[in-house]
């Protein structure tokens, strides 16, 4: 499969035995691959979430929206308020009684292709809410693509589902047409990721201790952005 | 081994008589006082005949000098499986109403016992309009009717529940009752059942009149919308872009907190207490601790005590950012919420360091905290507040002079103190109109007392105001946090009180007390005495109040949260009646509210 990098389809040979100015403009600016994978390679660079937010994991997805994550690297920042507009329905906290058949009547009105991010112990599976007014697990009346753990997860960890979200948009592949081609949608088999990370898991054996802090320098560049154009870490 | 804490003070007992003789002096005649409870907080507690209860309630709020004017909490308890009587008059049920008058700066918790065959009592709404929730909400959780309440059905649950949840034979658990499943036609019911009705508010759906003659417009907002913050509901009755009314619809993140505190031991209810406000992370564990400790006779350590106000002031901070710029955002300022969520992440960045979590960072302990600050929170604390006041200057700048966002937020959404007393605000939104009450200062708790802090206010009560007093807020929590970090007292993080657990683990392997000790203590949880007990703190969105009360077991007979974001949602038809659609988001966004802290 062709993959984009910094502005440039890889893999792709625009001409043959040649280095001149033409060559590399063609090159910048004119792209061959096949429409499916192409068409892939846009729906997964800008998966569109629907601002929907149930509880606590929202705040954490809402922070990874905002400077110090970024989302915006992986073309998805454009959170839309229509369902209509949104390509994914992050279930992100608690599904509550009265609230589960206001998430299928969204899920409903996602236009296809959709897909549902779980965010979150509760919405994986009710988590330390086994309580009368909660519904365990969203996946009791919508299909889930990612599972999230977490109480709540940490934005970067909804970055790494949302990039594994991302790869396997990006190998799907979809009828172009009702007139031609297969029509069935072919969805590659995603690995667990509980066995892909087991063996680095279990080979950790080095802890920090949490008496002790890291260096932590709270003016670090890191935590980007400064209002008014200011230097940072003046005092 | 510490001393115990004494129940009452001299000075809460002598006070409490006065009250009490006050209160004979005019209900013992006729018999409507039946008793008089000793509670381990200290509030004067007394129980009434259901007959008399308005006749009391209206007597303490109009007639009594420095009357008791706010009505703080009003639930019920189910006594079905009540051990111990304490030769109190117990019947099935217990409503209690919980009032606090700010001249006295006292509370009066009013009980009345009711039976199977009676489960009603009168309306007190003509009383304080806040007990229409109140009410509304005894009715949805334990199905006690109350007579002469306008609109009394469910107010959390849906309209379609079968059950009082609260009532002790209700299951607790949702895997007791079978899965969940969503059939078109359960869906087609569950839809129907959120239908908008006017007819069923009151509502007209048209005006006339000699000089007009039109159709009302109803707008709903939510549950999903971008401007709610959450899963709030609210239908609003337009006359053209004027609101007429509106009728919110909570529930929808009602996770039966209260329930599960009743089958979590005192300790492992903890975490949960996190989630009731999930912004504010160990303010809300302060009010739990406290009263927990109240109940055991604990009596906290100096450095957790100000470790504990450490960790509050900062998470105080990380609230107000959030309620800032979110704030900002919904009327129209969309750069704000990016530099205050990198504030916040700096602020997480500490609380992860001294923690291990960010946002649910289950730090308390029952007697203290969970560990000793690390090697080096020092520096991370001082590298932030050096730096923090320029940042507010900017803010400053950047959010409090801008002209648009004055034009959207000045005398818009105006609370008149006695409305915001009678509708029971409390916090921010109490300060902006001018009444400096502050608990920390007036009822100060672990340790307050003795930080040097001012309680800012503002004058005109409107969406700009409670902006200001969130702002100034935030200066005089930076100024309480120095004083922690340049006065960090030395000494134990935890008590070493048997109750407090978990115990401490250097004393566990002494001989075999200690060691059933702390198995029992970590295992089974701590087994606190009979008793009651209210703590209610400064959260940063009001006054959060835990009520537990232990029947003699490890797990709590009843908890009662009473949450400011409850109250302050009530209030926002109040606020917003006359404004245009548009400041709806204003004053929405004016009020500091999460949802998980409206429904619990």
């Amino acid at each position: 499969m062709t993959e984009w990098r910094s502005g440039r389809l890889e893999g792709v040979r625009v001409t043959e035995g040649g280095d001149g100015p033409l060559t590399s403009v063609v090159g910048q600016s004119v792209l061959f691959a096949k429409l499916q994978d192409l068409l892939a390679w846009g729906r997964k660079n800008s998966l569109w979430p629907l601002n929907f937010g149930l509880s606590c994991c929202f705040v954490e997805m809402a922070t990874s929206f905002t400077s110090v994550y970024d989302v915006a690297r992986f073309g998805a920042e454009v959170a839309r308020g229509s369902p209509r507009q949104a390509d994914v329905l992050v279930v992100s906290g608690t599904v509550f009684l009265k609230v589960a058949p206001v998430i299928k009547q969204l899920y409903e009105q996602m236009l296809e292709p959709r897909w549902v991010i779980s965010m979150g112990s509760c919405s994986n599976s009710g988590g330390m809410f086994d309580a009368y007014s909660v519904v365990q697990g969203v996946d009791k009346f919508i299909p889930v693509d990612v599972y999230m753990p977490g109480c709540p997860p940490p934005p970067h960890a909804f970055m790494e589902c949302l990039l594994l979200l991302q790869s396997m948009v990006g190998s799907e592949r979809r009828p172009l047409s009702v007139h031609f081609g297969p029509q069935d949608v072919q969805r590659p088999i995603m690995p667990s990721m509980r066995d892909a990370k087991r063996a680095e898991r279990m080979g950790q054996r080095e802890y920090p201790s949490i008496d002790v802090l890291p260096r932590t320098d709270l003016l670090s560049s890191h935590f980007a952005g400064q209002p008014g154009g200011r230097s940072k870490g003046k005092s | 081994m510490t001393l115990r804490a004494s129940a009452l003070s001299d000075a809460s007992i002598a006070e409490q008589s006065g009250l009490l003789s006050e209160l004979m002096a005019h209900c013992g005649s006729d018999g409507s006082l039946v008793a008089v409870q000793t509670t381990k907080d200290g509030i004067p507690t007394v129980w009434i005949k259901r007959q008399q209860l308005r006749d009391v309630l209206r007597y303490v709020k109009s007639e009594l000098s420095r009357p008791f004017s706010m009505l703080f909490d009003l639930s019920a308890t189910d006594e079905r499986l009540r051990r111990n009587h304490d030769g109190l008059p117990i019947g099935t049920f217990t409503v209690f109403y919980h009032l606090f008058s700010f001249d006295r700066n006292q509370s009066l918790r009013i009980k009345v016992a009711l039976d199977d065959e009676s489960l009603s009592l009168p309306s007190i709404i003509d009383l304080w309009p806040n007990a229409d929730w109140y009410e509304r909400e005894i009715f949805d959780m334990f199905g006690i009717r109350f007579e002469g309440h306008p609109f009394l059905r469910r107010l959390l649950m849906p309209s379609w529940w079968d059950g009082y949840p609260l009532r002790k034979d209700h299951p607790s658990r949702a895997t007791e009752v079978g899965m969940f499943q969503l059939p078109p036609d359960k869906l087609d019911m569950t839809q129907d059942a959120l239908q908008f009705k006017p007819e069923d508010w009151g509502l007209p759906r048209t005006y006339h009149d000699r000089d007009s003659d039109f159709d009302y417009m109803f707008i709903n907002l939510g549950p999903a919308h971008t401007g709610t913050h959450g899963v709030l509901r609210l239908v609003a009755q337009l006359a053209g872009e004027e609101i007429v009314n509106i009728v919110p619809d909570i529930g929808f993140h009602h996770r039966s907190q209260e329930k599960i505190a009743e089958r979590q031991t005192w300790h492992t209810f903890i975490p949960y207490t996190d989630r009731i406000d999930y912004l504010q992370g160990v303010l809300n564990e302060m009010p739990y601790c406290l009263a927990v400790e109240r109940l055991a006779g604990i009596t906290v350590p100096p450095r957790a005590q100000a470790i504990r106000v450490m960790m509050s002031e900062f998470y105080r901070i990380a609230s107000h950012l959030v309620w800032y710029g979110t704030f900002a955002g919904d009327v129209g300022a969309l750069s704000p919420v990016f530099y205050m969520f990198n504030d916040r992440e700096r602020i997480l960045s500490i609380v992860e360091a001294v923690c291990g979590g960010r946002m649910h960072p289950n730090w308390f302990r029952i007697g203290g905290v969970a560990r000793d600050l690390p090697i080096g929170w020092d520096q991370l604390v001082r590298q932030f507040i050096d730096w923090f006041p320029e940042r507010l200057d900017d803010y400053e700048r950047l959010v409090m002079d801008n002209p648009i966002l004055k034009q959207r937020t000045v005398g818009i959404g105006v609370l008149s103190r006695e409305d915001a007393i009678a509708w029971g605000a409390t916090g921010p939104m109490l300060r902006a109109c001018g009444l400096p009450w502050d608990l920390r200062k007036v009822r100060p708790y672990s340790g307050y007392e003795q930080f040097d802090f001012e309680v800012p206010t503002a004058s005109n009560g409107d969406c700009y105001d409670r902006a200001v007093v969130h702002m100034l807020e935030l200066r005089q929590s930076l100024r309480i946090i120095r004083q922690c970090l340049d006065s960090m007292p030395a000494g134990p993080y935890t008590s070493l009180d048997p109750l407090a657990t978990p115990p401490l683990k250097q004393h566990t392997m002494q001989d075999i007390e200690t060691l059933i000790n702390h198995f029992v203590g970590v295992s089974w949880g701590p087994v606190l005495p009979p008793g009651e007990a209210e703590v209610s703190t400064e959260s940063s969105k009001g006054q959060t109040s835990y009520y537990l009360t232990s029947d003699g077991s490890q797990f709590s007979y009843r908890t009662r949260i009473r949450t400011p974001s409850f109250a302050h949602i009530q209030m926002v038809p109040l606020m917003a009646r006359g404004e245009l659609l548009s400041d709806l988001l204003a004053v929405l966004g004016s009020v500091d509210y999460v949802l998980s802290d409206v429904d619990r």
